[in-house]
Parts: structure tokens; C-alpha cells; sequence
């Protein structure tokens, strides 16, 4: 991606955000901030200041679930969770290496659900094990999927697992992405 | 309908509501003031202490002159005055005309109990059966459908809130003064027609309502409906919407017509609520969704019954309207209640905890958490709780929440000797006005926590049901603490039904809901002859609501002498004035005869004691010359049975006995003008309460309550045998003022009070009038000052009333209150001198001057007011700026001057507007401390943010660093949130330096006012009488008063303007009968009386040597008295004899033992 290009989205955010008056109510209310390396304050802080280096090279954003609970309670009605996407989106296309990993989960998820309608957890996971190609990493998350599996949460599927890019999605689910990937070329 | 002239209607008899009533009626006006609550004081009877003397004082807004027109006591507890007619539980419904000469139409709504009769005594709320949340203690506490609308009120009647009511009818049957008409037949009369064509319907209706006692028939269809209503008249008709042969709409459409007096409302499915609209639209009062229960039914019933049957219209012609009808509060429950309140006990709005702060608060001024009543230890406050929230439609900022925190934080510190742990979190602490900042030191100092970060939620532990609170430091540490206690500083909403009101009186409303006064002139609405005063406008503290709530008073009275061309009070006679020498009689000479009248009570008195004893106890004495019981004093009935036998009474000096005296000051006033005779000759004494009350001592024994009437009774006799009557004599008053000080503040002040006939000398120091209006050019909200200058200038220039003397100063004023001697330098040298009844001080203020931030190294470091030189005036270019910064409290809140200038905020945001529009590409930062952009002016902070303007924030300990050299200006500052420090390469650096008073030492000494710590003029009370110097007939306004915009200049101007005219609009004025008096021949001239007089009333003069009290500014508060060694300082009626007289009737028949000895039982 072009630098002048990734100026121009950051500058989109940065308005998204212009209005903000540095309460604190975003950062008190996140509940992950606790791994962040920015508080969400201190990240739209930097945004205004046009800090861009250093906003996408933080992982705030990535850390972000959605929970809109700051969208919800920001006093000057900015769209923060909207904002945090638009981060995540923008510093993949900034820094592909950086944002390897969780970007190979992200679209492991999203293929998952792309091809079910659903996530499967152990098709999800080993489309992703295949991704990164590091023989280590399922044992990283061997203790993990033992607990979700001891408990019942991890679905395992007698056939059909949904690996590679070739499985055709089922049902209207290609129908609905396709309509999100219109969506998203104009807003 | 009643018709009624009046000069002026109040609307809202809050504390801002009093101040223009009172204001108006001083000048000699006649006020009617109206309150939808059925008691007096609007918010402030709800708050027992206000910063920054954490007391109360409403008293000190009574009248310094003609004290004996009004009541002297607590005004929270009430008020009367001759010239203001006080109705409660009565709204405005209809105001047509204009200015001059309005018909308004008021409904009063019956509180089902005659306060002319209630005494009470509580019998009846001891046997209501029916509890309701107590409203006064905001729900904290429990009260009974027969109430006491406020605990203090005097007389305190008590009220029937019909909506929890049962009507039982026991309060009616044990009432003993007859005092309550909750009667059942008016119910029956009221005619209700249900039509609907379900008969199950119909039949539950009936049912419902008759069980309320209404009457009610019943129709299948429209055409039925019809019928029925031609054949007899209806009240109320309760109509389906959808039924087969007619529509609910068409039935309303054709019974509108033919009935036009009918209140309907329709009854309608959940889909065609649409429709039910539409039927309000066509006349319709309201609708109901079905299904409904009793519950939503009776109550609406119930209120229609009120409002239309039962309330009371009447018509009054008035002059002029002022609303002051305040703000309500935000409540936090609606609609995400974010902070579980109303779910989780300990969470309180602000003025919940005021009300537990409350000596008759709910828990009795205990502050105890309200799940387990143990002691709080830890309470936090969150400020900006429904306000500076866009989410819930509040852009704006709610004024004094901070302020409030502040006063609470202080007090539950000192309630709880300091054990308590009290912390504040908020975005920016907004300690404008004045004194606030060093209130905000001194709460620092008591140890208040203050934490800057908004709090988003809060949650309750489910074991401890402490409150858990998540919230970032500065440093961004996520944070959790808990509370025992959590205060929400709930935000301003505009007061109840304000759109109806503004319909009515065609006033406009900003976006939010307030009223949306004329640019520059806060009191004015687009109405001409309907003003604003108070908080209607926005939350304000007491301090600026009495002062909108002056300057509303001086537009009303303004309009009220335009129309009537003559000061107000020669129009109306002499009836207002007190009674004067030649027209009573002597009695000074004639031996004491003292008549008794004593009221019976409903022959309650006959009951409770024994009247023979009564009597022959007082013909004991010789003085005592006849005696009479009357029943029921307090009609009309009983009162003209006593004038008429007074009439043929040979004495000289009456004892009225009766429930409530204070209620007899007016007609006794009038009584003794009757009878030729000083009012002081009579005099009213409370024997009632000793029998009614439920806990009265009396009680226990019958035999000894004769006794304590008797004592009563003596004590008064007591009082009329040594009561002065000397005469108060008329004061001429020098109907000229003096304003000093050519500013907008002067000129306003001058042109008010010479636009009331008053003739006006305004002098100022400069070559032409403007004063620093001369270099501001436009207000933040955009309006331009240099047309209301040039406006203001040519007014005065062809003011025939006013005279200006330019280049001039003052060089003396000596003497007092209504007539000081001025002497005048003008430009030529000459002096000249003049006689003024009032002074005018408007000396205004000056950009502050300042050498920190390397000010003077550079020309690209400049004041505000020399960006407003340069760049001020439109058609600027600042298209050589790259960027700009701007930092603001530059020697203001901390040592030199620790106050806000309130201005310099507003003026950055604005200056960095201005410079923006004109190059947008120009980088602007603004460095600050606290952003005081209060009330609805924070809108633009949000529009400066949203514009790209950097805000970065600065601790006072740390402040900016700036360097310069040749070409350039680095400032070096630390961003709180970045926790790094910053350095900005500017082209132009911009110091808000602030305000400072401009009030010489000379000016000051001679006028005989002081100055506080900051140099601005000191008031009489920074609450109460915030325009008032403490030597009477001198008023302040402008930046002399207090660092303010040209919009608050004005309120302040027109404010003095009306406090000089209530001295000023009369020819003569008058002291109260209680007034100090010196006796030449004992006085030691030792002086001590001087200082001792907290009025400034007394001096010493060097002629005749002799120690002088100015019968006007004297109150009679009596310190004189108490300092003065050897008797000669003296209290008119209140002397040694009588008081001791007193004291010794009230041991009567008792030796002083015996009364201890029953005091330690």
C-alpha cells in the first residue's frame, strides 16, 4: 500500500475521532485494556497527534472485541469500535509482517465461517496451523484445546473439514459476503 | 372568573421568582407571584447551605428600606409583603395582549385544604392511611397524602396530593378547624359519559369510576353518544377510537363543535395510537392505551377532575410577566442508566445527598449509607452525569454541578470531622465565578480527592453492596476502587412544561429546551413585555440568579413606567406608606388601657381551657380594661365582628390572641389606619398552638393550659405597655444618581435608571464612552458588539436625563443613602458638585498584564487583546501563521491572581475560530488548564475540538516552557495522555492573561466600599446581594464586580440599575419602626457602636459631636445596643423594661425553680 494512500484512510479515522475530548470514559470502560499496550485513550490521543507509525504499530486495536461498550458511552457519540476496525484493516494493509499472525487467525475464522455458516473450532484452527507453516504452534495450543475439549466447546467434525480454499461455501452464505465485500468497496 | 389588575406577574416563586417580586414591589409596584408547587423557594428550600459560607442567608434578600411593608424573618419559611399577592398550586394557561397591557389567565389548583383554616396541628396526618414517597426529601423518605409541601413554611398548611389520596375522609372528620373540603358531592357532580361498543368495557369503566364516587353514564355508540349529550352536559367523555356505526374521531369532531367546553379522551388499541394523536390534534385532551387498569385510568380522571372542575380560573390584567420558573435535573435513571440508580441503594443524585446532608432530611442530617444505615466512610462524586454528553442531547455543560460537589465534598468532610474519604471525579473542574477558585483551594486543602477522568458505569458488589468503580489514572493504569456511597452530579433540563409555557407567552427556546434570551441582553425574550430571570435561561448559582433575576426585575419595572409615565408609587397614594405623625393619635400621654380580643377556635378554647379563668386572670390587672372572645378571627366573618366592636372600645393599645399572627400583620395594619392609631398599639399573640398541636404541652393537663394562655397573654400585654410609637418620619430622597464609569456596564446602568425618570450624571475617566467594548469586536456566539456600542452611545448621547461629563473623575462623596454630596473634577479642572440618592460604581476592568512565558522577548508572543488589535476586525489575514498556540490561566487561577477570568476561554475559542476560518490550514494549539466554557457555550469547545484545534492540558505545577530567539518561538509542554513532552515551533504565541479590577484606593476609600482580596469590589453578601455594597445606596456591576462577559456585564449593569431604583423611584423613603436610637446625654462618644454596627449605619460627627445612626441603613439588629456601655445606644421598642416585662409574665403563676425543675423533666 502506498504511503499517501495509508495517510489518507489514517486521516479518516483521525476525524472519526476528532471531537475527542480525552475523558478517559473509553479506557475505563474496555475491558481488555489490561493487555493493551495503549490504553484506547492514549491510542486516539496518538491518532490526533498524528502519530501514524507508532498507532499501527500498536496492538490496541487488534485487541478490540467489538463490544461497543465505549462506542455506547462516549460522551461526544464518536464511533470508537468502528474506528478500532478501520485501524485493524489499515495496518494490515501497512505492515503485512507485523500483523501476520493475527491477521492468518482472523481470516481462518472467517473462512470457517465463509464454508459453515458457523465456526468449526478444530477446521478453524488447523486452516490456520497450515497458514503460519510452524510446526510448533499446535503445540502451543495443545493445553488450550484440551481444556475447550474436556468441556465440550470445541466441535469436531466426523467429515468433510473444511480445509483449503478450494471447499465451496453452503447455503446463502456466499450470497451475504458478497453483499458485505459491496458494502465495504462503497460505503 | 375573578378579574384582577396587578403591574407585574412572577412566575416562579423560586429564589429568583422573590428577588424580582421583592425588587418590584420595593419600588412600590404591585406583583402577583405564582408557583405551580404549593410552597415558596423552588430548589433552594431543599438545600440548607450554599458555598461558598456553607450557610443559608436567603434573608438578606428582604428589603433594607421600607422593612415594614414585608415580613422580616427566614424566607425559606415564607414571605408576605404588602404589594406582592403570593398564589401557590397555580400555573399560567393563557397570556394574550402586549407589553403594557397583558390578560393572563391562572388556574389554581385546589389543594383541598383552606389554608386560612388549617392551623397545623397534624390530627389529620396522623390518621391518613395512605404513604406515598415523600417528593421534598426526593423520594428518600415517606410521607402521607395529606402533606406539608415543605417542614418550614410559615403559616405551614398542609395539602392533599389527590393522586395517593383514598378519600377515606378521616382527615375530613377529625380536622378541628374545619379546614379541609375533600367533599364527596363535588365528585358526583362531575358527569362522565363512557362510550365504547364493547359492553364488558363499559361495564368495567363504570364500575372503576363510580368506586371514585364520579358520575357516570354509559353509551353503545356514537349516534347514542350524541343523544346524550344533548340532553344533559358532560364534564369528561371517554371514547373508543374504533367502533362500528361512528369513529371515535368523527364522534369528537361533531361533539367539539356543538360542545366546545368538553374534555375528551380516547381510548384506543396499541396500533392506532397514530390515530389518537391525530384526535389530540383535533381537540382531544389525551388517550389511553388498552388494555388499562385503574391504575392508569383514575389518576388521568382524576386530574381532569382538578383541572376543570375543581380549579379555580381567574384573569389579571398585568403591565409585564417574568418567568423564573428554574431548571429540573437529568435523571440518571433514563434511559441506559449507566449507574444503577434507583437500583442500587447507595447511589444518589446531588440533590438527594443534600436532602441527607438535611437537618429534616430523611435521616436527620446522618449521612448513612441507605442499604444497612451504617456510617459512610467513602463517597465518591461523578460529575457531568447528563450533561457535556452528546449521547444524551446535552452539548452543553450544566454551570454550577462542580461548584455543588465542591460544597457537598466540604461538607461531609466537616459533618464527619474529616474521617470520611471524599473523592471527586471529574473532566474539568469549572470554578468560574467569583470565589470559586479559592473555594476549589480550599477544599484541596480540606483534603477532597479530585481525579480527572469521567466515570462511564459503576457496578455493586452483590455481598457488600459497595460500589465498584473502573476508571484510568493520568498514567493510564486501569484502576478499581470502591465506595460506600456514590453521588451523581445529574445535569440541568429545562423546568417543567417550559414549551407550554413558552407557547403561551411566545418566548423562544434554544435547541435543548431553554429559554433562549436576546443577544447581549439576558433578560430580554422576543416577547417586549415578557422577561427571564433566573435559571429558565440555564442553571445558574444563587449569586448570578439574583442577579438575572434584578436585571428581569428592571426591564419589568421599565415597562411598567413607560406605560404609566410616573413613578409608581405617588400613583398609588399614600396608602402603601407607613402612618405618619399627624394622622394617629397621640397616646404617649393617656394611661395604659389594654383591650383583649381572644379567638375561640371553633370553640375549641372553650373546650381546652376555662375562659372565666382566662378573664378573671387578666382583670387582675388594672391595666387590662375589657376582654372579648370571638370565634374564628381568621374569616372575614369573624375579623368584621371584631372591627365592629372595636369600634365602640374606649382603650388604647389591643391584644389580639389568635392561631398564626404573623397572618394578621396586613389586616392590623389596616385596622390601626381605621382607628387613628400607631399599628405598633396593637399587637397578635399565638395562644392556639398551646391547645392544637398534637404534642403541645397542654395536653397533659387541662388545668395548667389556662395558666400557659394566660402567660402568653401577659407576655404580650407586656409588650404593648412598652411599646414605642414614635413616629417613622418620611426621608427625602435625592432623586439623582451618580454612575461612575463610561463602560457598557455604565452606560446600561445609566441609561436604566434614566429611562425610569431619574436623572443620571455618568462620569468617566477616558475622552469617549465605550470602555473596553471599544476594542472586543465580536461575542463567541457571534453577535457584534460594535452595533450595541454604537447603539448604546447615541442612546445616551440623546438622553435628555443623562449627563455625561467625560475626562472626569471623583474627587469626594460624602454623606449617605438617599442623599450623598459628590464632588466632580471635569475635564476643564473644575469641580462640581452634585447631590446623589444612589451611586453607581462601573469602573470596569483591564487585560491583565505579564512577563512570565517570555512575553516582551518577542513581538510573536502577544496578549489576547493584542491578537483582537491585529487580527480582531474581519477582513484580517493571518495568512503568514503556520501555527499558533495559545496558553490560557497565564498568571490566573494560582499567586498573582487566583480567580478565574471567565472570558479568556470563551475568547481563545473564539480567536482560534476566527483565525481558522480565515486559513484553514493553520495549526492551532491551545494549552490549558481547566476549560471554563460553561453553560451553553460548551457547544463550541465541541466545535473547536471537532475542528481540529489540539487541546492539550497543563497541571499548574508543570507548566509550559517558552523559548525564543530571533525568528522563532518553541514551546515546550508535557501532553498529560501521551506522558511525553512536546515541542511546538509557533509563529505566534498568544497569552490569556485575564482580567483585573481597575478600582483605585482613592475611589474606593471616598466611596466607602471595599475591596476583596483580588482588588474587585466586595458585595454586601457574594450570595444574596451580589450587586449590594455593604453601605447601602452603592451598587457595583461590571469587571469591577467580577471578571464577565459583555452579555453578563449587562445583567449585572441592569441589576444595580434596579437595586438603585428601589431607592430611587420614590420620593421619600422610610426606616421600620425597630430602628437604633442614641440618647446624646449618656454617651461616652467610646465609639464601640461603630464598629459593632454590621450595616455601617452609625458615625461620629465632628460638628456637634455627637454619635449619628442613618434611620435607613440601620436594620435594628440591635449590636449597638448590646456594645454600648452605658445604655445610650437604644433599640426602639425593645428596651430593658420590656424585656425583662417579658420574661417575668412568662414565669407567671411559676417561681423560676419550678420552671427548671419542669425544663430538666
Amino acid at each position: 500500500m502506498k504511503p499517501e494512500s495509508i495517510q489518507t484512510s489514517f486521516n479518516e479515522v483521525k476525524e472519526m475521532v476528532q471531537a475527542c475530548i480525552q475523558c478517559g470514559t473509553c479506557s475505563g470502560s474496555c475491558p481488555n485494556t489490561f493487555a493493551m499496550d495503549h490504553t484506547p485513550r492514549k491510542l486516539w490521543r496518538m491518532v490526533l497527534g498524528d502519530q501514524a507509525q507508532s498507532v499501527l504499530a500498536s496492538k490496541t486495536f487488534i485487541l478490540c472485541s467489538s463490544c461497543y461498550t465505549c462506542t455506547l458511552r462516549c460522551p461526544r457519540g464518536l464511533p470508537l469500535t468502528e474506528a478500532m476496525a478501520r485501524l485493524v484493516q489499515l495496518a494490515r494493509k501497512a505492515n503485512p509482517l507485523l500483523f501476520k499472525k493475527s491477521h492468518a487467525f482472523y481470516d481462518a475464522f472467517l473462512q470457517s465461517v465463509k464454508n459453515h455458516g458457523r465456526v468449526n473450532e478444530a477446521g478453524f484452527m488447523t486452516h490456520y496451523f497450515f497458514t503460519m507453516k510452524d510446526p510448533l504452534l499446535p503445540l502451543k495450543f495443545t493445553p488450550l484445546g484440551v481444556k475447550l475439549m474436556r468441556k465440550g466447546k470445541v466441535a469436531m467434525p466426523a467429515f468433510n473439514f473444511g480445509l483449503g480454499r478450494g471447499s465451496r461455501p453452503r447455503g446463502k452464505m456466499a450470497a451475504i459476503f458478497e453483499k458485505i465485500r459491496q458494502m465495504e468497496q462503497h460505503p | 372568573m375573578e378579574k384582577r389588575h396587578k403591574n407585574a406577574l412572577v412566575v416562579g416563586a423560586g429564589i429568583s421568582g422573590i428577588r424580582t417580586a421583592l425588587d418590584l414591589a420595593q419600588q412600590g409596584n404591585t406583583v402577583e407571584l405564582i408557583d405551580r408547587h404549593p410552597a415558596m423557594g423552588g430548589l433552594l428550600a431543599q438545600l440548607d447551605y450554599q458555598f461558598p459560607t456553607n450557610h443559608c442567608g436567603m434573608c438578606r434578600l428582604l428589603p433594607l428600606t421600607r422593612r415594614d411593608e414585608g415580613s422580616q424573618y427566614c424566607l425559606r419559611k415564607g414571605m408576605f409583603h404588602e404589594n406582592i399577592h403570593i398564589r401557590l398550586s397555580c400555573e399560567l394557561k393563557n397570556l394574550e395582549g402586549e407589553a403594557g397591557n397583558y390578560t393572563a389567565r391562572l388556574r389554581q389548583k385546589p389543594t383541598w385544604v383552606d389554608p386560612d383554616r388549617c392551623v397545623g396541628c397534624g390530627l389529620c396526618e396522623a390518621v391518613c392511611p395512605s404513604e406515598i414517597a415523600d417528593c421534598f426529601n426526593e423520594g428518600l423518605s415517606d410521607r402521607k397524602a395529606i402533606h406539608l409541601p415543605v417542614p418550614h413554611a410559615i403559616p405551614n398548611a398542609y395539602v392533599i396530593d389527590l393522586a395517593s389520596c383514598t378519600r377515606c375522609g378521616e382527615c375530613e372528620k377529625i380536622c378541628p378547624a374545619d379546614a379541609i373540603q375533600l367533599s364527596q358531592s363535588r365528585r358526583r357532580d362531575f358527569q362522565i359519559l363512557v362510550v365504547d361498543d364493547e359492553l364488558s368495557i363499559r361495564d368495567s369503566l363504570k364500575e372503576w369510576l363510580d368506586e371514585e364516587d364520579f358520575s357516570v353514564d354509559m353509551a353503545a355508540s356514537g349516534g347514542e353518544a350524541l343523544d346524550m349529550l344533548g340532553k344533559k352536559p358532560y364534564a369528561l367523555m371517554l371514547t373508543d377510537i374504533k367502533m362500528p356505526e361512528m369513529e371515535g374521531t368523527e364522534l369528537l369532531e361533531l361533539a367539539k363543535t356543538s360542545y366546545p367546553d368538553l374534555v375528551v379522551v380516547m381510548m384506543t388499541a396499541y396500533a392506532t395510537v397514530e390515530t389518537a394523536v391525530q384526535a389530540m390534534k383535533m381537540g382531544a385532551l389525551d388517550y389511553l392505551v388498552k388494555p388499562f387498569d385503574p391504575q392508569t385510568l383514575i389518576p388521568m380522571v382524576v386530574r381532569i377532575f382538578q383541572d376543570t372542575e375543581a380549579a379555580k380560573d381567574l384573569e389579571l390584567q398585568v403591565d409585564t410577566v417574568v418567568i423564573s420558573t428554574g431548571t429540573t435535573f437529568y435523571d440518571p435513571a433514563d434511559p441506559r442508566n449507566l449507574f444503577g440508580y434507583g437500583i442500587y441503594p447507595n447511589v444518589l443524585t446531588h440533590i438527594e445527598l443534600e436532602r441527607m446532608l438535611s437537618h429534616t432530611g430523611p435521616s436527620q442530617g446522618q449521612l448513612v449509607r441507605l442499604d444497612n444505615q451504617q456510617q459512610v466512610r467513602k463517597i465518591a462524586w461523578l460529575q457531568c452525569i447528563g450533561s457535556r454528553d452528546t449521547q444524551v442531547h446535552a452539548d452543553y455543560c450544566s454551570g454550577i454541578c462542580c461548584m455543588i460537589a465542591l460544597k457537598e465534598a466540604i461538607l461531609v468532610k466537616k459533618m464527619t470531622q474529616n474521617s470520611t474519604d471524599t473523592a471527586i471525579f471529574y473532566m474539568d473542574m469549572r470554578t468560574f465565578g467569583k470565589s470559586f477558585q479559592a473555594y476549589y483551594d480550599d477544599a484541596k486543602k480540606d483534603g477532597v480527592r479530585f481525579v480527572r477522568c469521567r466515570i462511564h458505569s459503576l457496578a455493586q458488589d452483590r455481598e457488600t453492596r459497595d460500589l465498584v468503580i473502573q476508571y484510568v489514572s493520568k498514567s493510564g493504569e486501569h484502576l478499581t476502587e470502591t465506595f460506600d456511597m456514590v453521588v451523581l452530579s445529574t445535569g440541568q433540563r429545562p423546568g417543567h412544561q417550559m414549551k407550554e409555557l413558552s407557547d403561551i407567552c411566545g418566548v423562544d427556546l434554544n435547541p435543548y429546551g431553554f429559554i433562549q434570551p436576546q443577544p447581549f441582553f439576558p433578560a430580554a425574550t422576543g416577547n417586549p413585555g415578557v422577561f427571564v430571570g433566573g435559571s429558565a435561561t440555564g442553571l445558574k448559582d444563587v449569586a448570578e440568579s439574583v442577579i438575572h433575576a434584578s436585571a428581569a426585575g428592571l426591564n419589568a419595572s421599565g415597562v411598567i413606567w413607560s406605560h404609566h409615565r410616573q413613578a409608581p408609587l405617588t400613583a398609588q397614594g399614600q396608602e402603601a406608606g407607613p402612618v405618619m405623625d399627624e394622622t394617629v393619635r397621640d397616646v404617649s400621654r393617656e394611661p395604659v388601657n389594654i383591650f383583649t380580643v381572644i379567638c375561640s377556635c371553633g370553640h375549641r378554647l372553650e373546650q381546652e381551657v376555662d375562659p372565666g379563668h382566662i378573664m378573671s386572670g387578666l382583670r387582675d390587672d388594672p391595666e387590662m380594661v375589657g376582654q372579648l372572645v370571638i370565634d374564628r378571627l381568621c374569616t372575614a366573618e369573624g375579623w368584621e365582628n371584631m372591627v365592629s366592636a372595636l369600634e365602640k372600645v374606649d382603650a388604647n393599645r389591643f391584644l389580639i390572641a389568635a392561631c398564626h399572627p404573623y397572618v394578621f400583620a396586613r389586616k392590623i395594619k389596616t385596622l390601626a389606619r381605621k382607628m387613628n392609631l400607631h399599628p405598633s398599639l396593637f399587637h397578635a399573640v399565638d395562644t392556639a398552638r398551646l391547645f392544637w398541636s398534637v404534642d403541645s404541652p397542654a395536653k397533659e393537663d387541662g388545668s395548667t393550659s389556662g395558666s400557659r394562655v394566660l402567660q402568653e397573654l401577659f407576655q404580650g400585654a407586656t409588650v404593648l405597655k412598652h411599646t414605642g410609637t414614635d413616629p417613622i418620619m418620611p426621608i427625602p430622597v435625592t432623586r439623582r444618581a451618580l454612575v461612575v464609569g463610561g463602560g457598557i456596564a455604565g452606560m446600561t446602568a445609566a441609561l436604566s435608571i434614566a429611562d425610569q425618570g431619574v436623572e443620571v450624571d455618568l462620569v468617566e475617566r477616558d475622552k469617549s464612552l465605550g470602555g473596553n467594548c471599544l476594542w472586543l469586536t465580536r461575542t463567541l456566539e457571534g453577535d457584534a458588539i460594535g452595533p450595541l456600542l454604537n447603539d448604546t452611545i447615541s442612546r445616551i448621547g440623546q438622553h435628555p436625563g443623562i449627563n455625561v461629563h467625560t475626562q472626569s473623575s471623583i474627587k469626594d462623596i460624602t454623606g449617605q443613602v438617599p442623599s450623598f454630596f459628590t464632588v466632580i473634577e471635569t475635564d476643564e479642572k473644575q469641580l462640581v458638585n452634585r447631590s446623589h440618592g444612589a451611586v453607581i460604581l462601573a469602573t470596569g476592568g483591564s487585560e491583565a498584564r505579564t512577563d512570565s512565558y517570555g512575553y516582551g522577548t518577542s513581538d510573536r508572543i502577544m496578549t489576547q487583546k493584542e491578537v483582537a488589535a491585529k487580527w480582531g476586525g474581519d477582513g484580517a489575514n493571518p495568512a503568514d501563521l503556520g501555527t499558533v498556540v495559545m496558553i490560557l490561566c497565564v498568571g490566573s487561577r494560582m499567586q498573582p491572581r487566583n480567580y478565574c477570568s471567565r472570558v479568556c476561554c470563551p475568547t481563545a475559542l473564539k480567536q482560534a475560530q476566527d483565525l481558522r476560518q480565515s486559513n484553514p490550514d493553520l495549526d492551532i494549539y491551545i494549552i490549558y488548564r481547566d476549560m471554563m466554557t460553561h453553560g451553553f457555550s460548551e457547544a463550541y469547545f465541541t466545535r473547536a475540538r471537532r475542528d481540529n484545534i489540539m487541546f492539550i492540558s497543563y497541571e499548574p505545577e508543570h507548566p509550559p516552557e517558552v523559548e525564543t530567539d530571533q525568528n522563532r518561538v518553541l514551546v515546550r509542554v508535557n501532553e498529560p495522555t501521551l506522558g511525553v513532552p512536546l515541542e511546538i515551533e509557533t509563529d505566534l504565541l498568544v497569552l490569556a492573561t485575564g482580567v483585573t479590577p481597575q478600582l483605585p484606593d482613592e475611589l474606593s476609600a471616598t466611596m466607602g466600599v471595599e475591596k476583596d482580596g483580588n482588588g474587585f469590589f466586595l458585595e454586601a453578601d457574594a450570595k444574596w446581594r451580589p450587586v449590594d455594597s455593604l453601605k447601602q445606596g452603592i451598587y457595583a456591576c461590571g469587571l469591577v464586580h467580577s471578571p464577565r462577559s459583555v452579555t453578563d456585564t449587562i445583567a449585572t449593569a441592569q441589576a444595580a440599575a434596579q437595586r438603585a431604583l428601589s431607592i430611587l423611584s420614590n420620593e421619600t423613603q422610610y426606616s421600620g419602626q425597630i430602628a437604633a436610637q442614641i440618647r446624646h446625654s449618656l454617651c461616652s462618644r467610646c465609639e464601640r457602636c461603630i464598629p459593632a454596627c454590621p450595616y455601617v449605619a452609625r458615625w461620629r460627627d465632628p460638628e456637634d459631636d455627637h454619635i449619628h445612626v442613618n434611620d435607613m441603613m440601620c436594620q435594628g439588629c440591635g449590636a449597638c445596643a448590646v456594645v454600648c456601655p452605658n445604655g445610650a445606644a437604644i433599640l426602639e421598642g425593645f428596651t430593658g423594661k420590656r424585656m425583662l416585662g417579658v420574661i417575668d409574665a412568662a414565669f407567671q403563676g411559676t417561681t423560676v425553680k419550678e420552671v427548671f425543675l419542669e425544663a430538666e423533666k
